[in-house]
């Protein structure tokens, strides 16, 4: 860079500051304050940036300064406590019992006289020393540094004073302090730029441009201050999405794509939907209030009114004729009515395929939603999450149709290496586990279950028995990994600083 | 999902070869299993619910030979007879009402053998047995039992000596002072007789579910067992005790028929070890997996795991007696896919074409939430579960009719919410350390009570706003409705009112046709005070089906 660009690319205060210093050698940023008419800080900022641009070295020395307690300005005024005791013992006072009574300083000035072996003490009574009758009458060392301190203070002290210093500093008569002296002088560089930055000086300098002078046309003929580019500026907070609600767009987007149809449903749900429909055995262990919200209010609902809810109980009690044996019980219809949270949107699948009749196939539909269970919330359990659900419903489809469309959605997830093996849902035959390898723990971690709905579901409630593919992949686990956010609790946790920074979803 | 601890040594011994936990790790997962991590003497495995006979190391082994093809097909088992008789009376027909029973012998009752009963025994109890109420089990030791054996009630000031016990107890101590009896009390509460088994000398073996009797102690020097199920359904405690007979056969001892004689004249022989039978149509098996298996190839899948299939014109398959998942064909035709490998399969998706689309408030709400973006505001995800607390007595409003849970398991969480604004309080309220202004807004469904429905709830979509920072007031967020609503070319007429936790004379409600779709206001310092807040919030929360509705029309 040529001197005239660098010197035009320097901030006013800076070159205030170099012209400042030419012809002589470092100057505190103190001097240069004065000298300027800058604040202190300015001079000290203008400083560091032009040591960034090598044009002025800039150091800083730290001393050590010693000042007055309030105590010790006491004392500097009225004298210290053991000279006091000198001359009350000169005067003749000199029985402890009554120096008691009078000297309220008493103690403090005994552990001085002693230490300093001013006085011996005999049966009560004091003894001034020939050190103690010197004292009291010429001024001790300690008497010159505090009257020093209290003129001004003292700074870096030798190593006689230091001693004398500690010894105020434990006695609380004197603080330290630390002040910090920054001193600047020009570099070789910084004085070859002396001439451009003093031809600078001459041309007008524009810092911010504004519409008034861009309306009076002052801008014509004057230059622009240059700025430094690489410095750090703040950043903004603009508007965003929830991260967690760009990947349910997102998920949304995929199914629509493969051609599947959005279902809806409520969140309270009997527990019919929920659990009978699906083939659940009243008395199965994931109905226990240990898993499930059930609701105090509204309490229980009203069972559909039809053929199917019968259908549904038949299947439990012998198979109906589905085929099945059945699950062997009596089936409870006020147990079924019993209102709860949906544990999974699978209950919004079944729900959908009781609204279908033979007619309407084949049909592929998607849903998101919130779900519920009944857990203690810690780090890694939450009592509410997100499920997608799909379902393809229709003759012909098979079970490698199912691991067809759940490849594509983990490969839509950007997931390299996952792999399909049996699991187990009470509504589900084929049942199967999707699960995707953690390089970094090096073992699989399940991701979802799968399955094709038995027999005992779709003919309840489509009335003929139809093959059924269904999925219910929860995705926090994913958007945590993907987020390297360890807690699910911090993945619902809206604390700004996280969203505020997190990255976009941009899929 | 019960997890069992398998001892790698036993699991050797019990297959012939010395497989290795890589290999198991690798293939039980395959078979129907969860691998849940090495330990010190084996691994650990989770055992899904449908396949109760692999809770013990021998049914383990049996299924893992014939799935890697150590063992071919069926294993068959013989019953012997010797004339056990046993009588159910009429008594237990109230309170626990079915009773199966067998005679093993000749039992090698070896560390490795123990260890597995007890532990099948204790997942079987917890998970079929529903916590012992719907199946309990007993092992008894078969010498000192002088037949028959009778299964009666008694009254609580009956009394025998406990297992475990040195002096006798009558029931109603040993339900309130021993621990087994407090533990499992609930599973006789409300009885005035209890369940009892005695032989023909009127010794006690067992008062089912509590505890068996001290009369019939096991030790390691018991040879000959006696082994009563006990519970609510005759199906299930058969297909139990049908789990155990095997287990014990499988280590090589030789197992006896019991005549189990009940109250109505009939007389039911148990363990009935015969395999069953169902027939398979192989184009049924064929058109759910979508493959071209010949039968015999489907007939050789089958008889990797543990069936045998004679090939006709269909397939008719025997299965043990111990597969009590086994309900439809459709659980063959799995058996099948996991024999062939769910990871041997090709994924294909299929050619339907069908019509797409998302739901129209779905569509409407993301519209609303990306130009919420555009005024600058972070948009927020909340719960909905929250609790009276946090929906009225800090909002300074009163309580209304929600949705309540009856079984919450955590304080905060009891309710489902009826309201937005209480959720971005509680947002703002634990973000009071970063900069402000802090502009948030909520997309999302309220739940509210409607006798009209199903259940007596309906959701309905909200839009909520809050606007917190030094100058945040009522004509902002006014002007944040405008927007809105200009936007949509939407008018509504606003008039002084509306909720209560905003300062009168600074909130309103804005109607449509003179129904409520928005309200708006300062939130009042008194609510702000209750959510520890010093920075003053403005609000609104507005209705977006009408908003929908209204933009559609």
């Amino acid at each position: 860079m040529n001197p005239e660009d660098a010197a035009a690319r320097l901030h006013e205060n800076e070159r205030k500051v170099l012209l400042t210093l030419e012809g002589r050698g470092a100057a505190t940023t103190q001097e240069l304050s004065a000298e300027t008419g800058l604040a202190r800080d300015a001079v000290e900022k203008a400083s560091a940036w032009a040591e960034t641009k090598g044009v002025v070295s800039f150091q800083e020395e730290v001393s050590r300064s010693f000042n007055l307690t309030e105590e010790g300005l006491k004392y500097a005024e009225d004298g210290l406590p053991e000279k006091k005791l000198l001359e009350l013992v000169a005067s003749g006072r000199n029985e402890i019992s009554v120096l008691k009574e009078e000297f309220p300083s008493l103690n403090i000035a005994l552990v001085w006289v002693r230490r300093n072996s001013w006085a011996t003490i005999e049966k009560g009574r004091l003894t001034l020393t020939e050190e103690g009758l010197a004292a009291k009458d010429g001024e001790t060392l300690d008497d010159a540094l505090l009257t020093s301190l209290k003129r001004t203070s003292i700074d870096n002290p030798d190593e006689d004073s230091m001693a004398r210093l500690d010894q105020f500093v434990r006695r609380n008569l004197v603080e330290e302090s630390e002040t910090v002296i920054r001193w600047v002088e020009l570099t070789k560089a910084g004085r070859d730029l002396i001439p451009a930055v003093k031809r600078v000086k001459e041309t007008r300098i524009i810092t911010q441009i504004t519409p008034e002078i861009l309306q009076n046309g002052s801008w014509k003929g004057a230059s622009f201050q240059g700025y430094d580019v690489t410095l750090p500026v703040p950043s903004l907070h603009p508007g965003k999405r929830h991260f967690i609600s760009s990947i349910i767009d997102y998920i949304r987007r995929f199914w629509v794509e493969l051609g599947f149809k959005e279902m809806t449903g409520d969140y309270l749900e009997l527990s019919f939907w929920n659990f009978d429909a699906l083939f659940q055995p009243q008395d199965h262990p994931a109905r226990d209030l240990a898993d499930t919200f059930y609701l105090k209010t509204p309490y229980k609902g009203r069972l559909p009114d039809d053929e199917m809810v019968e259908n549904v109980r038949q299947t439990h009690e012998n198979g109906w004729t589905t085929g099945s044996t059945g699950w062997q019980y009596k089936w409870d219809p006020e147990v079924s009515a019993r209102n709860c949270l949906r544990t999974h949107t699978t209950s919004l699948s079944v729900n959908q395929i009781a609204k279908l009749s033979p007619d309407d196939l084949p049909g592929k539909f998607f849903s998101v939603g919130r779900v519920f269970r009944n857990e203690t919330i810690d780090w890694n359990h939450l009592a509410e999450f997100y499920q997608t659900d799909g379902i393809v419903i229709g003759e012909g489809v098979t079970f490698r149709n199912m691991q067809g469309y759940l490849k594509a959605y983990l490969e839509g997830l950007g997931l390299k290496r996952f792999r399909f093996r049996p699991g187990f849902f009470p509504y589900t035959e084929m049942s199967m586990e999707a699960e995707v390898w953690i390089e970094e723990r090096g073992e699989w971690m399940e991701l979802f279950g799968a399955g094709m709905f038995r027999p005992e579901v779709v003919k309840p409630l489509l009335g003929v028995d139809v093959p059924v593919l269904a999925w219910g992949p929860g995705f926090d686990r994913l958007i945590m990994q993907s987020y390297g956010v360890d807690s699910i609790r911090q993945l619902y946790g809206n604390d700004l600083g996280l969203l505020r920074k997190a990255r976009l979803w941009m899929e | 999902m019960p997890v069992i601890e398998v001892n790698l040594e036993d699991l050797r011994e019990l297959l012939g070869k010395k497989v290795t936990n890589e290999e198991l790790r690798e293939r039980l997962p395959m078979m129907g299993t969860s691998w849940e991590g090495e330990t010190e003497e084996g691994f650990n495995l989770e055992v899904f619910p449908n396949r109760p006979d692999l809770l013990s190391i021998e049914g383990l082994a049996r299924a893992y030979a014939t799935f890697t093809g150590l063992e071919k097909g069926l294993r068959r088992y013989d019953v012997e007879e010797a004339g056990y008789r046993v009588t159910v009376e009429k008594k237990v027909e109230g309170v626990r009402p079915w009773f199966v029973t067998a005679v093993v012998k000749n039992v090698e009752f070896d560390d490795p053998l123990i260890r597995s009963i007890i532990q099948m025994q204790e997942k079987l109890h917890v998970t079929h047995g529903r916590r012992r109420r719907k199946v309990a089990i007993g092992l008894h030791n078969l010498e000192p039992v002088e037949f028959p054996v009778t299964y009666t009630t008694k009254p609580p000031e009956f009394k025998f000596r406990p297992l475990g016990e040195r002096f006798e107890k009558n029931i109603t101590q040993i339900l309130t002072e021993m621990h087994t009896g407090r533990e499992y009390a609930w599973t006789v509460e409300g009885f005035e007789e209890y369940p009892m088994i005695l032989d023909g000398k009127g010794m006690v073996l067992s008062m089912p579910p509590i505890i068996n009797g001290e009369y019939t102690r096991i030790d390691e020097a018991t040879r000959n067992l006696f082994i009563d199920v006990t519970g609510t359904d005759l199906k299930t405690i058969t297909e139990v005790l049908n789990i155990i007979v095997t287990t014990f056969a499988d280590r090589g001892a030789t197992v006896y028929a019991v005549d189990n004689h009940y109250p109505d004249g009939s007389v039911l022989k148990t363990p009935d070890l015969r395999p069953k039978t169902m027939t398979l149509d192989i184009d049924y098996v064929n058109s759910t997996l979508g493959m071209e298996y010949t039968p015999d190839e489907a007939a050789g899948l089958l008889a990797r795991m543990g069936h045998d299939a004679k090939v006709g014109e269909t397939l008719t398959v025997e299965y043990p007696c111990y597969r009590t998942d086994i309900m439809h064909p459709m659980d063959l035709v799995e058996d099948v896919a996991i024999a062939y490998g769910y990871d041997n399969f090709v994924p294909e998706i299929p050619e339907i074409a069908t019509e797409a689309g998302e739901d129209p408030l779905e569509v409407f709400s993301r519209g609303l939430r990306n130009f919420l973006v555009g005024f600058g505001f972070q948009e927020v995800v909340t719960f909905m579960m929250t609790s009276p607390e946090r929906l009225f007595h800090r909002m300074t409003l009163p309580w209304e009719p929600i949705a309540e849970t009856s079984n919450p398991k955590m304080e905060g969480y009891t309710c489902l919410r009826n309201r937005l604004i209480p959720g971005l309080m509680e947002v703002l309220a634990s973000n009071k350390h970063h900069s402000y202004p802090q502009n948030i807004y909520e997309v999302d469904d309220v739940v509210l009570l409607d006798p009209s429905t199903e259940t007596g709830a309906r959701s309905e979509r909200r839009l909520a706003v809050a606007l917190c920072h030094a100058r945040a007031n009522f004509s902002e967020v006014k002007a944040v409705l405008n927007s809105i609503l200009e936007n949509l070319a939407v008018e509504a007429e606003v008039e002084e009112g509306g909720l209560d936790c905003f300062i009168e004379g600074r909130r309103f409600v804005a109607k449509v046709g003179g129904e409520p779709l928005c309200w708006a206001g300062e939130v009042k310092p008194e609510a702000l005070e209750a959510w520890e807040m010093e920075m003053p919030v403005a609000a609104l929360e507005m209705n977006v089906e009408k908003l929908l509705e209204l933009t559609s029309s």
